[in-house]
């Protein structure tokens, strides 16, 4: 955090007063009611802890919106509020690695394949209805990314699905930068169509190079400047500032999570490769549907990988996707995340991990950790959610019915503690939000 | 189109297509008895410790265990802690019409130079070959609907498909079984830029169906005409001409008669709606909300088709309607997202709505490659008020009943053809892994192009 407050890039400074700006306001926000109750007490539930197993007739207390205490018995002091679970099922928040939800379309800024500087904070359409319905299918947590129009398209954000809070509020606060990448059949399409470069996959990768490579030389000028100023040069002048050139330059030193959008192994591989060569690293893979076929390289780097339970066929490079993608890559030790990517499966990404058991044999919990704490490290947060461990934010969804199956229903949804989601209540069934607001 | 990049496909298809039929090719057992498992009849509840028997294809006893004779010849199958359960029928997918959904040269989904194109079959594209089909069918989806896209307001006719056969032809069970009328304001595609042209409302689109219909009633006017002069030229003049061997020479015997009527000309779309129109088969009505419905349901009404309601998926302010109407709904796709003022399951919880107020439905995948994923749907609908048995019944039971293949199709009884799949527990939830499927009573051999990859790059 405090690295990236004294970073010099606008696009950093702004992200992080934004998340500063979060933090202090969102119990103030100017269109949300009343501060939420952010304490209570959750008893008689079976908790999936998703890091350390179940705990059968658990409890947990929650205090300023973390979790406080977890186990078979909590103490929590008398008076505060408490939630009888019933015995159902209780997991954490549901965190979606890859969305498009909230961005009213403007998820492509397909006028040139090299867009880093576009951020998505721009864009943000936060009264969009998809935040709630995935929050009613017990998603706390969004990664929205750009398309993959451009091979480089942007700059995500990250959300909580705090529904009927002010745009600011809702963003996760501290969360790192994450800039979307892409590769395959997207770019060469879209430019291709339009008789421009890129329209194969060599030219793909070239226009990436290349804008690589005028990165490095930025990087090369400011550095030289720094030096100079450092050394007392007073006469120094600055480079001039490129926005464009100021994001990748973050992501060859490394401050911004690079996530990419690939499907082939073939391009994995090459988008391995032109990491290395020039030296930043890779977060994970999206989509990934041939992960498997290369799951050990992808393990030895440490590259995760967000992928669908069993979506294939939809297009050419789609063609050798198999259901058993995830579970073959996790045994190999690849950390793996069930995505949405659509406004339909971010709605019951539940039951999409619930697809890994069957296909490949997960553990229950290794199928709940596909859309939590794979997830919530995917995006970077997984030392502030994706589990039910002491000190992390308490984003928790009560469920009725075992929450790896097709029948099963977010009953309760909480969010830094607060219910966002009611399902036993009328109307949209979220306690917070009026229509109108 | 790259033809290079495509060369590769065409021979995976080609080595894909031979593997299919040698895989069905060795001799199967004639007589197969599953036993031990937990046998959901569907028409007739639950057998715990039950057996299934089925000879030549054909079911001969479904009882308990024990209660069911076993011929000595059988093939004995121990299915404890198995259940098992008759295939799968979905309701609406494009199966045998895509293989690669952006690839257009694998797509023959719908013919949209015209919104009125009755006469396209769906059988004269069905491409039983489609490495989809087996990835579907392993999840025990043993027979479908495949529809033309929703693209026309009468895109075509669809087929009923089984999932598995020796030849195409196996694959067709009933060939234009049922025809599309789709009025969701899809179908509306001419409202826009140079290219605006009639129809380019819902107005236009009604009025051109009523006209097509109009045109069809004149037509089979036509041919009922012809007919008729026809069967009188045809019919012996007895009273003109003495007797048939008259020795009146053919001349004279012409003398007295009228020329041959001459047919009308063949017109292949009108042709196509006169089954439809003389109620002989059900039209498919599909609409999403409440005003698109009531106005189809009108069109319906005004040249008495019998029709079944397809979608209705933002209708809820009129289902006692719906009800009213007493024909079965295929109600879906139930993951279709709720409008912004519609609440977060709203369309979820249409099955149980309907249900509740005595409406027969249906659930469908409305998909292809996606298709297997069909008794996740009906499992949803469970979570959201729909008892259980009827989300298994609107997959299997209610299904046939609908296309009319009850007397073979949807539960497992004496008689009917043996479609029957034996799973590790619930049909309806993802965790569920399917072991063995039978089509006709042959056994299914449990592989895919999907499974086929997994092998070859599974650690050995």
């Amino acid at each position: 955090m405090l690295r990236r407050l004294v970073s010099r890039k606008p696009a950093s400074i702004l992200l992080c007063l934004v998340a500063v700006i979060a933090i202090g306001l969102a119990a103030l926000a100017q269109d949300s009611p009343a501060p939420f109750p952010t304490d209570v007490l959750i008893k008689n539930a079976v908790i999936m802890t998703a890091t350390h197993g179940n705990i059968p007739n658990g409890s947990i207390y929650v205090k300023d919106g973390k979790i406080a205490a977890v186990g078979a018995k909590v103490f929590a002091p008398s008076g505060v509020t408490v939630i009888d679970a019933g015995g159902k099922y209780l997991t954490p928040g549901i965190i979606d690695s890859h969305s498009h939800i909230a961005l009213d379309g403007d998820v492509n800024e397909a006028t040139s394949p090299v867009t880093p500087h576009m951020m998505m904070i721009d864009a943000f359409d936060y009264h969009d209805k998809a935040i709630y319905h995935g929050l009613a299918g017990g998603v706390t947590t969004s990664l929205l990314l750009h398309g993959s129009a451009n091979m480089i398209g942007g700059q995500a954000i990250v959300i909580k699905h705090k529904y009927g809070v002010n745009r600011d509020a809702m963003l996760f606060p501290g969360a790192p930068r994450s800039i979307k990448f892409a590769s395959g059949e997207n770019p060469k399409r879209v430019y291709g169509s339009r008789n421009q470069i890129p329209s194969t996959r060599m030219g793909n990768f070239a226009v990436q190079r290349e804008a690589l490579v005028q990165a490095q030389d930025y990087m090369r000028e400011w550095d030289a400047y720094n030096t100079k100023v450092k050394s007392g040069d007073k006469d120094a002048s600055p480079p001039k500032h490129d926005l464009k050139l100021d994001a990748l330059a973050d992501v060859l030193r490394g401050n911004v999570l690079v996530q990419i959008h690939c499907y082939r192994s073939d391009e994995l591989l090459t988008e391995m490769a032109m990491a290395k060569e020039f030296g930043y690293k890779l977060r994970a893979f999206h989509h990934a549907l041939e992960a498997y076929k290369i799951a050990d390289q992808l393990a030895a780097a440490n590259i995760g990988i967000a992928t669908f339970a069993d979506w294939w066929g939809y297009k050419e490079e789609a063609w050798d996707a198999i259901p058993w993608n995830a579970v073959l890559c996790m045994r190999k030790g690849v950390r793996v995340a069930i995505k949405s990517d659509s406004d339909d499966f971010a709605r019951r990404l539940n039951q999409e991990a619930g697809k890994t058991m069957r296909y490949g044999g997960a553990t229950e919990q290794e199928a709940v950790q596909m859309i939590t704490i794979n997830a919530a490290w995917i995006i970077g947060v997984d030392d502030k959610v994706g589990s039910i461990d002491v000190g992390k934010d308490a984003d928790l969804v009560i469920w009725d019915g075992y929450p790896l199956s097709s029948s099963a229903v977010p009953s309760k949804v909480f969010i830094d503690g607060a219910v966002y989601f009611d399902r036993s209540l009328p109307g949209f069934a979220m306690p917070y939000y009026k229509e109108g607001m | 189109m790259n033809c290079s990049s495509h060369f590769g496909l065409r021979l995976f298809l080609l080595v894909a297509a031979s593997l299919f039929v040698t895989s069905l090719a060795p001799a199967q057992q004639k007589t197969v008895a599953l036993k031990g498992g937990k046998v959901l009849t569907v028409s007739h509840g639950t057998i715990e410790n039950g057996v299934v028997l089925f000879e030549n294809g054909i079911i001969t006893a479904v009882g308990v265990a024990g209660s069911v004779q076993i011929p000595k010849n059988a093939r004995i199958i121990d299915a404890t802690g198995m259940t098992v359960y008759p295939g799968l029928i979905d309701s609406e997918t494009s199966l045998g019409l895509t293989e690669i959904s952006a690839v257009d040269m694998t797509n023959d989904l719908v013919e949209p130079s015209d919104e009125i194109m009755p006469h396209m079959h769906v059988y004269d594209a069905f491409h039983a070959e489609s490495e989809l089909i087996p990835v579907t069918r392993l999840n025990g989806i043993t027979n479908a609907i495949v529809a033309p896209a929703s693209r026309d307001t009468l895109p075509g006719q669809d087929s009923f498909i089984q999932l598995a056969g020796k030849s195409r032809d196996e694959y067709l069970l009933v060939r234009d079984i049922a025809m599309p009328l789709n009025f969701t304001g899809e179908q509306r595609r001419n409202e826009r830029g140079e290219g605006r042209k009639f129809p380019s409302t819902r107005m236009g689109l009604a009025a051109q169906i009523r006209q097509a219909f109009l045109d069809a009633q004149d037509y089979a006017q036509k041919w009922s005409d012809y007919e008729k002069k026809k069967a009188d030229y045809d019919k012996p003049t007895t009273d003109l001409v003495p007797a048939p061997d008259s020795s009146a020479k053919p001349a004279d015997k012409d003398k007295g008669k009228k020329q041959p009527p001459n047919p009308p000309k063949r017109d292949l779309k009108l042709e196509a709606l006169l089954p439809y129109l003389q109620g002989k088969k059900p039209i498919v009505l599909a609409a999403e909300e409440s005003s698109d419905l009531q106005a189809a349901v009108s069109l319906a009404h005004e040249f008495n088709l019998k029709f079944i309601l397809n979608h209705i998926s933002h209708s809820q302010s009129v289902l006692d309607y719906v009800a009213s109407l007493k024909v079965p709904v295929i109600v879906g796709p139930i993951y279709e997202a709720p409008k912004p003022e519609e609440r977060f399951d709203a369309v979820y919880s249409l099955p149980a709505q309907l249900y509740k107020r005595g409406v027969k439905i249906v659930i469908a995948s409305y998909d292809s490659h996606n298709a297997r994923n069909l008794p996740y749907a009906a499992g949803f609908a469970t979570g959201f008020g729909l008892p259980y048995d009827e989300a298994l019944k609107a997959i299997t039971l209610n299904a046939a009943e609908v296309w009319g293949v009850a007397d073979k199709l949807g539960s497992l009884d004496p008689g009917k053809t043996a479609n029957v799949v034996v799973s590790g527990g619930d049909p309806l939830d993802v965790k569920t892994a399917v072991k063995m499927v039978f089509i006709n009573g042959n056994e299914i051999p449990m592989t895919s192009r999907q499974t086929r990859l997994r092998d070859e790059y599974s650690p050995h």
